[in-house]
């Protein structure tokens, strides 16, 4: 038996969704990130599933998302290491706070 | 050799000890210029020698022991010491004794260098350590009024004439290639003529010749020993000398100005003399015109004359200043008027003084007798006779005068008796030297066959010099100065100043050279400023543009920039979840914009 195409899309679009909630929704920056992350997921399942049944032969598809992989990585990296100079210089990751630079 | 150092030394090292000890700084002068003399006995006996010292490259300082450089420098002994012994007298009551001594001894030393002197090198710096001496002992009572302008002028004038010196030394030793003054003497042709001028020059100023005599009578300030020693026997004797040391050199053309130059000065300053009113200038005006005589003696072409005379009013002058000195004390005031009848309280010294008076003017058998007849023999058989001979002639007769009219108003007079301090050692010093006087003409002969030098003989000079004395005698004894002398009387007293004098001739056209410059000076001083001026307007100028230009322009795209930076600032809120839900919210509206435009395509 097999998953449809449909399935994977509906998947990753409520992923999306999730992601887009939490991203919106929470104050914490480390909140914020894992809904970004949850985007990201649900766009990498969307990469999977077009190139399981619409290409299967071609390996740009798996490359395509094993770079998306790295990529996500690096952004995490980036985004705990703002957070943790954030956390240790200011004692919080409120964003609500963290509006000093507009000054 | 070792004399030639004595003579020297002695009196220089005294001189620092007695500054150093402050102590019994008459036995100390006293003892050195006794070895002095003895030493220069040494010389004047003993055979030639020389001393050569390091000085400068391939010109090595030189000291001389010739017999006419051994016989000046007993001379200036003999002198110095029988005059320090007066002066141990003379300053008994000074309080500023020490000053007085190492002054003095000072002087004795540079004196006896300049007079050794073997080179050119030597001779200038003891010519101007003379100088320097006369200067300090001009000035020695410096808190009397007119002291000090006297000794600076005296400084200045016999300073500014010393150029002359300066100049010839060096055209000698350029001529040469040698320092060494005998070397030098064999210089001919042009440069012997200039450089004979300018010795003359040198020769002026120090020995007070026309028109440079005036310093000397106010040189009279200083104390009476320092006038008997500098102004009759050796700082005055350092012009004359130079010229007899330098004579063999001097060409004919140069000798006739010489001769000129002293014939002149015996009759000016012999008439200045005949009118002054004061005794110690008198005597000084006698010393210039005696040097005049001198010249005229050396310009006539017989330089040993001038030395015989040199030798003689060495003596005399010194004697005279002596006993001039002692009626100084007796009556406080060197004025003739003062002096009225001075003789009568000191009779011994007044015949002293008289005899010293009329060996000057020329009587047998004293020491001025022969010596003023050599002089014009000497200016009889001189190629220039003519103006020559009557010169001298005129000269003895005005010595006469001077030296009668003074004797008669010294004489003339009531006694006011005194007791004088010191008295003993100025009368031993002053007696010393009037010996001199009366026997000095004895050693003429010997002095002649000891230089060997040629003296030309004459009777009828003889003859001639002696009623020219007597005369001279005779009017200065009988006849008043106002009627002798007439309408010169006063022009005498001015010093025959000449169109207004140094003071007309020198300092006013020196003065308004001095303000010219000053003139321009200020008005350079006003360029400059100005230009400078200018310089800081340009620079105002540049900046304001700048500031009001370049920089403004600058500065408003600086602020507009900030505005717009300022303005752009306020469209960021800073809260991240408000921009991540502008930019899903218009992601959104994009799709579904384009879904839209799918939809309707």
């Amino acid at each position: 038996m097999s998953v449809e195409l449909v399935w994977a899309l509906i998947t990753g679009a409520a992923l999306f969704g999730v992601g887009i909630y939490g991203a919106l929704s929470q104050t914490n920056l480390v909140m914020i990130m894992m809904g970004v992350e949850l985007i990201l997921a649900g766009a990498l399942i969307n990469l999977v599933a077009f190139w399981r049944y619409l290409h299967p032969d071609a390996m740009s598809g798996q490359m395509f998302v094993l770079i998306v992989m790295t990529v996500m990585a690096l952004e995490m990296a980036v985004g705990f290491g703002v957070a943790i100079a954030r956390f240790r210089s200011k004692g919080s990751v409120e964003m609500e706070e963290a509006a000093e630079l507009k000054e | 050799m070792t004399f030639i150092g004595l003579v020297i030394l002695v009196p220089l090292l005294a001189a620092v000890a007695i500054l150093c000890w402050r102590k019994r700084s008459r036995e100390l002068a006293l003892s050195a210029t006794g070895i002095s003399f003895l030493s220069s006995l040494g010389l004047l006996f003993g055979p030639g020698s020389e001393l050569i010292l390091p000085g400068l490259p391939n010109m090595p300082l030189r000291l001389v022991a010739t017999p006419l450089t051994a016989l000046l420098s007993t001379m200036v002994a003999v002198v110095s010491t029988l005059v320090l012994i007066y002066a141990t007298g003379y300053m008994a009551k000074d309080k500023e004794k020490n000053r007085f001594f190492a002054t003095l001894l000072l002087f004795i030393a540079a004196m006896q260098t300049l007079v050794l002197a073997g080179d050119w090198i030597l001779l200038l710096s003891a010519w101007e350590l003379i100088g320097l001496s006369s200067y300090l002992l001009i000035g020695f009572w410096y808190e009397k009024p007119g002291v000090k302008t006297a000794a600076t002028r005296a400084f200045l004038v016999t300073r500014s004439a010393d150029l002359g010196l300066y100049i010839a030394a060096f055209m000698l030793i350029a001529s040469a290639g040698s320092s060494d003054i005998a070397t030098t003497l064999n210089t001919d042709g042009s440069i012997a003529i200039v450089a004979g001028i300018f010795l003359l020059i040198a020769a002026m100023g120090k020995s007070a010749q026309t028109p440079l005599h005036d310093w000397l009578q106010g040189a009279m300030a200083g104390p009476t020993p320092v006038s008997a020693l500098l102004h009759s026997a050796t700082l005055v004797a350092a012009g004359a000398i130079l010229l007899i040391r330098t004579a063999p050199m001097l060409p004919p053309e140069t000798l006739a100005v010489i001769g000129v130059v002293g014939g002149v000065t015996a009759l000016v300053t012999g008439l200045m003399a005949l009118g002054e009113s004061d005794l110690k200038r008198l005597l000084a005006a006698s010393t210039s015109s005696q040097y005049g005589l001198m010249f005229l003696a050396v310009g006539a072409g017989v330089p040993l004359a001038a030395l015989l005379h040199l030798i003689a009013h060495a003596a005399i002058k010194s004697s005279l200043f002596l006993g001039a000195g002692v009626f100084q004390h007796s009556r406080g005031s060197t004025a003739l008027s003062d002096l009225a009848g001075v003789a009568r309280d000191q009779p011994r010294i007044f015949i002293g003084f008289a005899i010293a008076a009329l060996a000057l003017a020329g009587i047998p058998p004293l020491s001025g007798f022969f010596s003023k007849d050599t002089i014009i023999a000497a200016t009889m058989a001189a190629s220039n006779a003519w103006l020559f001979a009557p010169l001298a002639l005129a000269g003895t007769v005005l010595t006469g005068a001077y030296m009668a009219r003074m004797l008669r108003i010294l004489w003339q007079g009531s006694a006011r008796k005194k007791t004088l301090v010191g008295l003993k050692q100025m009368s031993i010093g002053f007696g010393g030297l009037v010996a001199l006087v009366i026997v000095l003409g004895v050693l003429f002969p010997s002095i002649e066959t000891f230089i060997a030098m040629p003296l030309p003989g004459n009777r009828l000079a003889v003859v001639l010099g002696l009623v020219a004395a007597l005369t001279g005698l005779l009017l200065g004894w009988f006849i008043p100065a106002r009627t002798l002398m007439g309408p010169l009387l006063e022009k005498a007293n001015q010093g025959f100043s000449l169109a207004g004098g140094f003071d007309r001739l020198c300092v006013r056209p020196v003065f308004v050279i001095a303000h010219a410059c000053e003139k321009l000076e200020r008005r350079l001083y006003a360029a400059v400023l100005a230009v400078g001026q200018t310089g800081i307007n340009i620079a105002h100028m540049t900046r304001n543009s700048d500031e009001q230009g370049i920089d403004l322009f600058i500065f408003s795209i600086v602020r507009r920039t900030i505005k717009l930076g300022n303005h752009a600032r306020t469209l960021q809120s800073g809260l991240i979840h408000r921009e991540l839900a502008i930019s899903v919210i218009v992601t959104a509206g994009l799709f579904i914009f384009a879904a839209i435009g799918l939809l309707m395509y």
